[in-house]
């Protein structure tokens, strides 16, 4: 019993055993962010279509992401947005961080009349190239 | 000195062998538990930040379907290609004289020489009842021979 004892007394002073506290922690942190993610990729209900290459995320500043859902639906950052806005909205933001990643987030089943829209007015805001968020194929 | 007071011993008799055996040696426990949790850890996250890349495609910045070809910002396309939809399935126009289906010209150009297809530009229009999925495939075959895309 004494070896499992929160408080440990032994030495020259008590001691706290962090070690349980820190496993707890771990698991938490595990898993909300599992919980998390799997809540985002249903709210967004977005199927992303697979390729054999791809660039893998960089730690450079967080992009900005445009989601299509196969109804056409667009986002930014998670956040729903009315098509007629959409361009306004993009524009300002590219013109505040211009060096910031776009990233488009489009459904595989989307059709393209849905997606090249967006990618309109990304070029008509001035944005020279786009991520496409692809997962990989196994 | 200070210190603790000599442990007084216990009669032999008295004494558990197996018992003492047992507290030799550190406690491994705590260590097997931070061990496995922060296994589980870089599982999850590997699952979660590695299933997903990304394609870079370069975009027009003249939108004028009429004015692309006179307006376009990049370095005229080596390569084009328009993509659409016949009898349900995907067919691209701009490799070979007629068009062709879409795994077709896949196939075509991940066949391609690297050092030929290594700089070329390929451009990508698309109808609008072409699936997303099929233009990123196309992406994905000139992605592979270190081709440049461009996305009209």
């Amino acid at each position: 019993m004494r070896n499992r004892s929160i408080i440990s007394v032994e030495g020259s002073g008590a001691r706290i055993n962090v070690t349980p506290m820190i496993d707890v922690v771990m698991v938490l942190i595990v898993f909300y962010l599992l919980v998390g993610q799997l809540a985002i990729d249903r709210k967004a209900s977005i199927v992303l279509p697979s390729s054999m290459i791809g660039i893998d995320e960089t730690q450079e500043e967080d992009p900005i992401i445009v989601g299509v859902t196969a109804e056409g639906l667009i986002s930014i950052n998670g956040n729903a947005i009315a098509a007629e806005r959409f361009a306004g909205e993009i524009e300002g933001m590219h013109a505040r961080a211009p060096e910031t990643p776009i990233r488009v987030r489009a459904h595989r089943d989307a059709p393209f009349g849905a997606v090249r829209p967006v990618m309109r007015r990304l070029g008509d805001a001035g944005v020279k190239q786009v991520e496409l968020v692809t997962e990989r194929k196994r | 000195m200070i210190g603790h007071p000599p442990k007084r011993s216990r009669p032999l008799a008295r004494r558990n062998v197996l018992a003492c055996s047992s507290r030799f040696g550190p406690n491994m426990t705590p260590m097997v538990d931070v061990t496995l949790v922060i296994l589980i850890f870089f599982m999850a996250s590997a699952s979660i930040a590695g299933h997903e890349w990304f394609l870079r495609a370069h975009l027009p910045e003249v939108q004028d379907p009429d004015l692309v070809s006179s307006g376009f910002s990049l370095p005229t396309p080596m390569l084009s290609a328009e993509l659409f939809v016949r009898d349900g399935a995907v067919f691209v126009r701009g490799f070979g004289d007629e068009a062709r289906p879409i795994d077709t010209v896949i196939e075509q150009i991940r066949n391609m020489d690297a050092e030929v297809a290594d700089g070329l530009i390929l451009g990508i229009r698309a109808g609008d009842d072409v699936p997303y999925s099929a233009v990123v495939s196309l992406h994905d075959a000139a992605a592979s021979r270190e081709m440049q895309v461009a996305i009209r």
